[in-house]
């Protein structure tokens, strides 16, 4: 009998660094010129700055750091892709293993928090110009923070009741849990910026304002052809993780689950229905797992919760009454031939999502629905974008990244208004 | 097979199962405790400092030095002599003795007048102890009668060896020293005139090892207040070994020890003491003339079991040297140890950087920069350095390249001098070629040595 990991859906699955260990991983660092990790930083958290500040036990200063560069930071150490980013560009790989920078990312914001440090701070000479954000996604709040760290007052208009976007409402809180969420956004709150929750930015919504910024990201589901698609039991992965995060106690998982996709987001719709307690969860992805886009990393950590995976089949039939599907019917991608049937009560499409309608926003999108931008997020007049609605979905940090550009872009282009 | 050697020695005159010996202090302070350590493989122990002044000791009393997440880099300890009744402590030692008899079991004294260092000593020798040891060198004694205020003053140091020697003739005795003073060589001469056979060093430096901000005092902290005390442990091995040898290369303590009644032909033996923790410490410390050597420090942070990789290293490390006994290498680098004026000073060995090696982190760039002759250019595109003409040959680069054998001594260039012997630039000429060949061939061995 193999012996699979329990883990809890809210609480934290991978332990932190103690003070301790947090040297001594901060001591294998070889503090390099002009380092190779501060420059794989999208967002220029400048790893090689905080680190060196850690091993010098000035661990204030390393919360400093990353806090001013990546206003998301504490969510960032938890979620970013780091062996494509940072810790690949890792000099100490010529030697053995990258040093872990993201988990001492998350040990500083860690202590950020233990010590109550509030580093950012708006100035009290406030702008004259107003500007509004749509959607409190990782993009508008990095866009946000920028804003108010330069005077200006910021009005993020936000649908639902919380921000965050993707981080509040799609990855699993084991992965990220909500509470470094909140103190990401908190610091953004901090800083003076204005959320209005469960409003939809309409137009006219927006008139008022002297620039405004879109970074809606991407909230349709691209769900593939398939028989059965109406019935209940089948659900978009962003819909199935929404309810998840929402409904609490009263969201029904599924005994047996069927998640199908081969992306982090496949991942974590199984993670999320196996730490409800779904009975039987099987990731079903067409290809094979060397073409899966998810890192292995977290293929490995599914399977130690015991979820299975099946590569090479797609489902066709989703197969059961109005109220309730109980077999899902699959034949093979490669090998034509294939056929299979699972018995299933949740089919789980992580196939991707799609730009919803932006026409309200004086925005261009292309042929896909994604918003046009030029350099900086300039996305025409006084309109600017930047995250997964221009990226077409790409990473967190990413969305940090073009938010704080498109600030600056923001900042240009009111001051040159301001000039005339 | 395991590779087996010969690790006894004879110590002023006694014979030794090894050098291992324990250190005075807390881990050999009773019966079960140093029975424990030679069932381990220690060939000896200094008891517990015992005194007819019994201890009242302070809580806490230890801090430590750490460095980027290491810890025990130093050790600091606020303790003084035994806290146990004086008689109860002979008794231990009586029966370690009469229990371990091929164990080394020396009694550690201190006095605090002619007196006292009398009546210690008869208890010593009524317990039977083969070897005395003297303390002259506790920095954190509560009376200025004892420790190493006493260990500085010569007179004192002379008084007290003497009173021992007289009092029991017929056991050697060894004067700990301070490395609290200004010349240790001269302490040591004291002892050896007031009747010691020999000296051991060092005790514990005087020390702050840090400051506790909470109430701005040192650490450990007592009732609000602390106080400075010994430091040991890793940290001081290279203070030990510098202290070790001069006192090894003093003419007139050697001259002192053969003309002495406790001369076995090899001179002053020396124990050394400080920071010793692995069987290279151990080695290091005979080389220099030791041939006893005493650890604290490490057993309190690892244990006695240490003492097995000691003597299995020690073993592999002769079997790989070629000796069959201690006494083939006791001493072998006091020669090479010379004054700084009569170091060669004619050529420089220039780094070899291995591209291939080096993972480009730019830290040799840096510190040449920054600490030594801007020497290395940094190619921004490669990621790699690039020697130039600047370099002086102080390997400051080959210290803080983190790669294992990446940077290592390349390229020999001698100096040219002109009539006034000062250097005015490098030889490009066939004249010295031969001999460069030959020396830059053995330099590079021993280099190599000295950094892997
Ligand atoms: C399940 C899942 C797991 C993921 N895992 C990772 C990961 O491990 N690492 C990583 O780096 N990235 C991950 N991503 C991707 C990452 O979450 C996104 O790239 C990132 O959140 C994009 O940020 P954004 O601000 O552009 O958009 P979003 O996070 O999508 O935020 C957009 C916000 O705008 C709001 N909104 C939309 N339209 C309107 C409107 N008209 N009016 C008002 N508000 C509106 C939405 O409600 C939402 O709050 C994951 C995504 C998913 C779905
Ligand atoms: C390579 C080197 C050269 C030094 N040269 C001098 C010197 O010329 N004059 C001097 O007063 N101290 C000299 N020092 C001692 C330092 O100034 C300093 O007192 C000592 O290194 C202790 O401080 P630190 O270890 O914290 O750096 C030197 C130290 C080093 C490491
Ligand atoms: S690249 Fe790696 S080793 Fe170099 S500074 Fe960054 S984290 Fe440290
Ligand atoms: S040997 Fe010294 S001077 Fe030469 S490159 Fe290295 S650090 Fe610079
Ligand atoms: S210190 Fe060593 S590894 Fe780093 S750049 Fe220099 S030679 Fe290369």
């Amino acid at each position: 009998m193999s012996k699979v990991v329990k883990a809890k859906y809210t609480a934290e699955a991978v332990p932190g660094f103690t003070h301790r260990t947090a040297l001594e991983e901060a001591a294998r660092c070889l503090l390099c010129h002009d380092a190779p990790c501060s420059k794989g930083c999208p967002a220029g958290t400048d790893p090689a700055k905080f680190i060196r500040s850690i091993r010098f036990r000035n661990v204030k200063g390393a919360a400093e750091t990353i806090r001013e560069n990546n206003v998301l930071g504490g969510s960032c150490a938890r979620v970013c892709p780091y062996d494509n980013l940072c810790e690949e560009a890792c000099s100490r790989c010529g030697i053995d293993r990258p040093i872990e920078i993201g988990k001492l990312q998350r040990y500083a914001i860690e202590q950020e928090k233990l010590f109550k440090m509030k580093t950012l701070k708006a100035p009290s000479k406030k702008q004259a110009e107003k500007v509004a954000c749509v959607g409190a996604g990782p993009a508008s709040l990095a866009c946000a923070a920028e804003l108010a760290k330069a005077g200006y007052k910021v009005t993020i208009f936000e649908r639902e009741e919380k921000a965050g976007g993707m981080l509040t409402y799609g990855i699993v809180p084991s992965r990220l849990p909500q509470s470094v969420v909140d103190h990401d956004i908190a610091q953004v709150k901090g800083l003076g910026v204005k959320f209005v929750f469960n409003t939809e930015a309409k137009a006219e919504d927006l008139e008022a304002f002297d620039a405004v910024f879109v970074g809606t990201g991407l909230w349709d589901a691209n769900l593939p052809k398939l028989k059965g698609a109406e019935l209940k039991g089948v659900y978009s992965a962003v819909d199935y993780l929404k309810q998840a995060r929402t409904k609490k106690k009263d969201f029904d998982p599924g005994k047996r689950v069927i998640v199908v996709g081969g992306g982090d987001v496949a991942i974590d719709c199984a993670v999320t229905a196996k730490l409800l307690g779904a009975e039987d969860v099987r990731i079903l992805y067409r290809r094979t797992i060397e073409e899966a886009p998810a890192n292995i990393n977290e293929f490995h950590y599914a399977l130690s919760l015991g979820i299975g995976i099946t590569t090479g089949l797609y489902p066709v039939a989703a197969i059961g009454t109005k109220t309730k599907m109980n077999k899902v019917e699959a034949v093979g991608f490669y090998d034509k031939k294939a056929k299979a049937e699972f018995s299933c009560d949740a089919l789980v499409f992580a196939t991707g999502q799609k730009p919803e309608d932006q026409s309200a926003y004086g925005v261009d999108v292309n042929e896909k629905g994604f918003v046009k931008v030029k350099k900086g997020g300039k996305a025409g007049g006084k309109f600017f974008a930047a995250g997964d609605i221009v990226n077409g979905g790409k990473t967190v940090v990413e969305a940090v990244a073009e938010g704080k550009e498109a600030a600056a872009s923001i900042i240009a282009y009111l001051e040159k208004k301001g000039v005339k | 097979m395991a590779v087996k050697k010969d690790l006894s020695l004879k110590y002023l005159g006694v014979d030794c199962l090894n050098p291992f010996f324990l250190s005075s202090s807390p881990v050999g302070g009773n019966y079960d405790m140093v029975a424990k350590c030679y069932e381990t493989g220690w060939g000896g122990c200094f008891f517990k400092t015992v005194g007819i002044f019994v201890a009242d000791e302070c809580s806490p009393r230890f801090d430590q030095t750490n460095k980027e997440g290491l810890p025990w880099v130093g050790f600091k300890n606020m303790e003084q002599i035994s806290d146990k009744p004086t008689e109860l402590n002979f008794e231990y030692m009586y029966r370690l003795i009469r229990d371990y008899p091929e164990h080394i079991t020396v009694a550690s004294i201190m006095g605090s007048s002619v007196d006292e260092w009398k009546k210690l000593a008869k208890m010593a020798d009524e317990a039977g102890a083969k070897i005395i040891e003297g303390n002259f060198s506790c920095p954190q004694m509560t009376s200025h009668d004892m420790g190493s205020d006493v260990g500085t003053n010569n007179e004192l140091v002379e008084s007290y060896s003497r009173a021992v020697a007289e009092t029991v003739p017929h056991i050697p005795f060894v004067a700990k020293m301070t490395p609290n003073c200004k010349n240790m060589e001269e302490h040591a001469r004291a002892a050896l005139k007031g009747g010691a056979a020999a000296v051991s060093a060092i005790n514990t430096i005087k020390s702050i090892t840090n400051i506790d901000f909470e109430n701005n005092t040192g650490m450990p902290v007592v009732d609000g207040k602390s106080s400075i005390s010994g430091y040991s442990g890793a940290a001081v091995k290279p203070i030990a070994l510098r202290f070790c040898t001069q006192v090894q290369q003093d003419e007139e303590i050697q001259r002192m020890a053969k003309e002495g009644k406790w001369n076995f032909g090899h001179g002053h033996e020396m124990s050394g003491i400080g920071g010793i923790e692995t069987w290279r410490d151990v080695a290091e410390f005979l080389a220099i003339g030791c041939r006893n050597i005493q650890v604290t420090t490490a057993i309190m942070q690892y244990g006695y079991r240490i003492v097995e990789d000691m003597a299995s290293g020690l073993m592999h490390f002769m079997d790989e040297k070629g000796y069959d006994h201690l006494d083939e290498f006791i001493g072998c680098a006091l020669p090479n140890l010379i004054p700084a004026e009569d170091l060669n000073r004619d050529y420089k060995v220039l780094p070899a950087f291995d591209e291939k090696k080096c993972i480009g982190c730019g830290r040799c760039y840096i510190s040449c920069y920054d600490a030594a002759h801007q020497a290395i250019d940094w190619n921004e595109k490669k990621r790699r350095p690039e020697l130039n003409d600047n370099c002086v040959g102080c390997h400051l680069c080959l210290n803080v390249c983190p790669v294992q054998g990446c940077i290592t001594p390349g390229e020999i260039k001698w100096k040219v001098r002109d009539e006034n012997g000062v250097a005015v630039r490098e030889a490009n000429d066939a004249t010295h070629i031969k001999f460069k060949k030959d020396a830059r061939k053995e330099k590079k061995l021993a280099l190599k040595a000295q950094y892997e």
